[in-house]
């Protein structure tokens, strides 16, 4: 039941026109359609941003393992020869910079559009069309970084891009010209993005939703927001520099020119410290709402979770130099980030135990969400402690830019925030389309992934600690060492494990194309869930909610399910929940007001590349996209509220089932 | 916890221990595991615990969860209690894990200062990386018997038991000098001098890697630390000093020298060499490679690798007895340099023939329009095959 906004009128009486323009004033109307491609290029809605985010992560998800895969291959054998010095460059470049930006940060993007407004009983964000804008921003900005494969090469100085090798002379492809401005679409993105998702969590809560009685994703995320709004600024400002830099001959970090190039570092890492606890937050958030679905009761420690997530947000802006033990930067500063470093392993251990305990005296249903959400707990732990054994300054002399580390970020990007993201998607699947993904299928996908993962990381800690450093196109067999466990032993391990993985995600792949085509519905409560995302149709109306919800307890939906009995105290069911969607459909409400889909956020976006390319090749190009990005804007701004009445179809005077509720 | 559970986390954590010591290679040139200088083992003193803290609270946690997924699987149980937790064991969790990290911040704050210690510093060697090779500048330092600067690279000669502090800094982009048995990391940045202070405990050859993402061959650009015997140091260091000699009239070498001033001197210093007419061939590697800089092969005999320390110098056998000598032995061996039968002259004439070919370099003459012609690396120089003759007949007595 799609529902377009339209003026409407009531008992015959003309309504007062809307304050906005309801003439196309800016060169397009409003378009209508609600089915069709039509209805996702244009749409505003956040659940179909929330999927086209997704499907975007998705196949970027595979480009990017496609490169790791390619890289493992390289280095199964000493002196690979599968990629040349040069494309191996490129290549773990593009790999962390597509699974960083392109991969696991949309992917949180696409949980975050689609769930927070559902989580706290909301009909949609608070800036829509904004929220369209981003996508296209960060598809575009996608794009346009791999389009330097076919424009002569892609950026090769690793996704951190270290100055002076990120320069012009060091780097004389366009590739990393492309990657710099590419992330600067990406990045409006995020901004965006963080806006418009904290307005949305603190102005647009269910009446009753405080904070505290607020889902713990939903927290994590807000967290995750303030983060992005603050941290995505460093990162521009670094990447205007360097792009003036590279295209202007501005000489920020030119040494010859008194420049110093430990200053692109601090920007980068002032940036990458807290993108860390971007990219990791929203799988916590994640794991923290199956673990007590699938535990039956509470998360355990609720405000210690979300005020740990709130402390790793501050303390994650004073750990970055820990980047840079081995960079020179004196004793006393070492020291400090060290400790600074080690004081934020505190808050993510409380995460630790609250979800272990929140497994103690539970109930346990072991569904491929929850296998996905307790291999986290043990593989983010694993993570975590060798991310300790690093946060000692000294020992990190040693480990730092060698295998160890490249162990250490998997395990607490891929056993984290992957594991985390699959056990979302076998959790909500059912509610954002209406069908639960295999679970048998989805129960070999976790084993093979956790198998493929330990085998392809975990002997990245011998190799790493046995001094074989990171970033190499090839190793040699004169520095493996003697013996059957040598580290060509474990290079080759680590390379089968890598396919074993491809395998895992595959298998991915193939639930979900199965799912598509099943015809089976998903109960509507399959997983007797506990929150407001639950107690609406799957997938939900393009209103969310036939009645806002009233809150009156943290995991709200759980208490319309259950009472407590106050003798006995056990739960015993009220309701179900059919029954409490039937009651809400048969009380809707009659004022339901949603935004209509809009042209400009893709035309909008799509100036974006048109002046990052002319940056590259020819300045005047840039300026004709300058002028258009200023004709949408005005565009964008003049835009009316609504359709014209004709444009509706069917037409307003026509017997429309798509019409609301007129306004009364 | 139950003590049933601390002794199977204990049996746990101790085969975890073993199965990961018997998993590794044995004698692994970078070994972080096997300090051999003073820095490197304060290191490895604090690092031991702190890898034995964090494996036992691993496998504690994992025995938990591992317990909880066992224990607490739905077998249709009723429904749990709704507890939404208990404040005092929240607590506590976070000031038990506070405590222990309190306890490894102290020893950490004690030994960053211990490193960075260089006031009893007894040699110094300057140490400069470029795309892709190290250059080690020793100052004149006349109570080490260096009366004069030495320039060499690609491998450190450093006296046993001696702190040497490396002042380290870049030609072009940042490197980073590891020679893990004798201690950490240390980044080399254009434009800034860094320091790092190493020391030997025995003779021997120590192998290291540039760190730092460097570019186009970061991973053929390696570098040795040599520590010898005092008495060996002085007869390296006497070696050193001298000038090389040209070789006698009418041999393959002398030939081979002529093909040197015709095409290596323009980057590749030998000191004493003259010219033609008697004058001093001096290079110019600042007009030629963007770096401005290209080793010094005075004594390039003397090294037992070449090209970024990323091949050898010695035949596979001849590397062999020398790699693998006792630390009293590894001294004479390796100053006896490499003569004539154990040079490897596959590797030495491969690179001689097409030097890109072997390592990637920015070195094709058609793409050097952002350097203004210069290049980085070594380019392919189309020598013919008696010129190879000739240079390596040359080059083998540049000892």
């Amino acid at each position: 039941m799609a529902i377009i906004e339209r003026p409407t009128t009531a008992g015959g009486v003309e309504l007062a026109p809307p304050a906005t323009p309801t003439r196309a004033q800016g060169g397009f109307k409003r378009p209508v359609s609600t089915t069709g491609w039509k209805s996702w290029l244009f749409t505003v809605d956040h659940k179909k941003l929330g999927i086209m985010y997704g499907v975007m992560a998705m196949f970027f998800f595979v480009l990017g393992g496609i490169e790791a895969v390619l890289i493992r291959l390289q280095l199964a054998a000493p002196e690979g020869k599968v990629l040349s010095a040069s494309v191996y460059n490129q290549m773990f470049t593009m790999h962390a910079t597509t699974m960083v930006f392109l991969f696991v940060m949309p992917m949180a993007a696409a949980f975050a559009n689609y769930f927070i407004p559902l989580q706290i009983g909301a009909r949609d964000v608070a800036f829509p069309r904004m929220n369209a804008f981003g996508f296209w921003c960060i598809l575009g900005g996608g794009i346009f970084i791999n389009l330097s494969w076919f424009f002569g090469g892609a950026a090769d100085g690793g996704w951190f891009m270290y100055a002076p090798n990120s320069g012009p002379i060091f780097s004389p492809s366009h590739g990393v010209d492309f990657w710099s401005l590419g992330l600067q679409i990406a990045g409006i993105a995020s901004l965006t993005g963080a806006i418009n998702l904290i307005v949305t969590v603190l102005n647009m809560r269910a009446p009753g939703m405080s904070l505290m009685k607020m889902p713990v994703f939903t927290w994590l995320q807000l967290v995750v927001q303030f983060l992005l709004l603050f941290a995505v600024p460093v990162i521009t400002v670094a990447l205007f520099l360097l792009s003036f830099q590279r295209n202007f001959g501005a000489t920020f970090f030119d040494v010859s020119a008194g420049a110093d190039p430990l200053l692109w570092q601090h920007l980068f890492w002032i940036f990458g410290h807290p993108e860390v606890y971007i990219l990791i937050l929203p799988s916590f958030g994640i794991i923290s709402e199956v673990l007590p679905v699938f535990a039956k009761k509470p998360l355990f420690g609720y405000p210690f979770v979300v005020f740990s997530g709130a402390a790793i947000g501050f303390v994650g802006w004073g750990v970055w130099a820990h980047h840079m033990f081995a960079s020179g930067l004196g004793p006393v500063s070492v020291a400090v980030f060290s400790i600074s470093t080690m004081a934020i392993a505190i808050p993510t251990g409380v995460k630790i135990v609250n979800w272990t305990l929140t497994l103690w005296g539970g109930k346990l249903r072991f569904t491929a969400a929850m296998h996905f959400a307790v291999g986290l707990i043990v593989l983010f732990t694993i993570g975590g402690l060798s991310g300790v054994t690093h946060s000692v300054a000294p020992s990190d002399t040693q480990q730092t830019d060698t295998y160890y580390i490249v162990a250490h970020f998997h395990y607490v990007l891929f056993g984290g925030a992957v594991f985390g993201l699959f056990s979302g998607f076998y959790y909500w699947w059912p509610k954002m389309f209406g069908k639960t993904l295999n679970e048998k299928l989805g129960k070999a996908n976790f084993w093979l992934m956790v198998i493929g993962m330990n085998m392809t990381f975990g002997p990245m800690h011998i190799l790493g600690l046995q001094g074989q450093p990171r970033r190499m196109y090839q190793w040699t067999e004169a520095r493996a060492g003697e013996g059957f466990f040598n580290l060509a032993f474990w290079n080759r391990i680590a390379s089968i494990g890598s396919l074993v993985l491809s395998l895992g995600i595959l298998l991915f792949i193939i639930n979900v194309i199965k799912t598509a085509r099943s015809k089976e519905r998903a109960p509507l409560d399959p997983w007797d869930a506990r929150t407001l995302e639950w107690m609406t149709s799957s997938p939900p109306k393009e209103h969310n909610f036939d009645v806002i919800p009233t809150v009156h307890h943290l995991d709200e939906f759980f208490h319309r399910k259950y009472e407590q009995d106050p003798v006995t105290h056990e739960y015993k069911q009220i309701a179900t929940a059919e029954e409490i969607l039937a009651d809400q459909e048969a009380h809707a409400d009659k004022h339901i007001h949603m935004p209509s889909p809009s042209y400009w956020p893709i035309v909008l976006a799509s100036t974006l590349p048109i002046i990052t390319i002319g940056v590259i090749y020819s300045i005047p190009v840039a300026i004709v996209g300058g002028i258009f990005l200023v004709l949408a804007m005005f565009g964008w701004a003049l835009e009316p509220s609504t359709a014209p009445e004709t444009d509706f179809d069917p037409p307003a005077s026509g017997d429309s089932t798509k019409e609301l509720a007129p306004l009364v | 916890m139950s003590t049933k559970i601390r002794r199977i986390a204990a049996g746990v954590s101790g085969l975890a221990a073993t199965a990961f010591l018997a998993g590794c290679a044995k004698d692994a040139p970078q070994d972080t595991w096997q300090p051999k200088g003073t820095n490197a083992k304060t290191i490895d003193d604090l690092q031991q615990p702190v890898f034995a803290i964090a494996g036992v609270i691993g496998v504690i946690v994992t025995c938990v969860v591992v317990y909880c997924i066992i224990k607490f699987r739905d077998r249709g149980q009723a429904m749990p209690e709704q507890t939404h937790g208990k404040p005092a064991l929240e607590i506590g969790m976070t000031i038990l894990p506070a405590l222990i990290l309190a306890g490894v911040g102290v020893f950490t704050f004690r030994t960053v200062f211990d490193l960075s210690k260089t006031s009893d510093t007894q040699m110094v060697v300057n140490v400069t990386g470029q795309q892709w090779w190290w250059e080690y500048d020793y100052p004149a330092q006349p109570e080490l018997g260096i009366d004069k600067p030495i320039i060499t690279s690609g491998q450190m000669i450093i006296p046993v038991g001696t702190k040497v502090l490396l002042r380290e800094t870049s030609r072009d982009v940042i490197h980073s000098y590891w020679i893990p048995a004798l201690n950490g990391k240390r980044d080399a940045v254009p434009g800034r001098v860094h320091t790092l202070r190493i020391d030997a405990d025995e003779p021997g050859i120590y192998a290291g890697q540039c760190t730092e993402f460097c570019g186009l061959s970061h991973a053929n650009m390696r570098m040795e630390t040599v520590a010898l015997s005092k008495e060996d140091f002085a007869a390296w260091v006497a070696n050193q000093l001298t000038d090389a000699k040209s070789p006698a009239e009418n041999t393959l070498a002398k030939e081979g020298e002529a093909v040197f001033l015709n095409q290596c001197v323009r980057c590749h210093q030998v000191n004493g060499l003259k010219k033609a007419d008697g004058t001093p061939a001096i290079a110019a590697p600042d007009e030629n490679v963007w770096s401005g800089a290209a080793p010094n092969l005075t004594h390039l005999m003397s090294r037992n690798t070449f090209a970024g320390a990323s091949w050898d110098l010695l035949s596979q056998k001849c590397r062999a007895d020398v790699w693998g000598a006792s630390s009293e032995t590894v001294g004479k061996k390796y100053l006896a340099g490499v003569s004539e039968e154990c040079l490897n002259q596959t590797d030495l004439r491969r690179w001689l023939r097409n030097a890109p070919a072997m390592k990637p370099m920015y070195a094709d003459p058609t793409k050097l329009t952002p350097t203004n012609g210069k290049y980085r690396g070594m380019p392919n120089l189309g020598l013919t095959e008696d010129d190879i003759d000739k240079l390596v007949a040359y080059l083998s007595t540049l000892k």
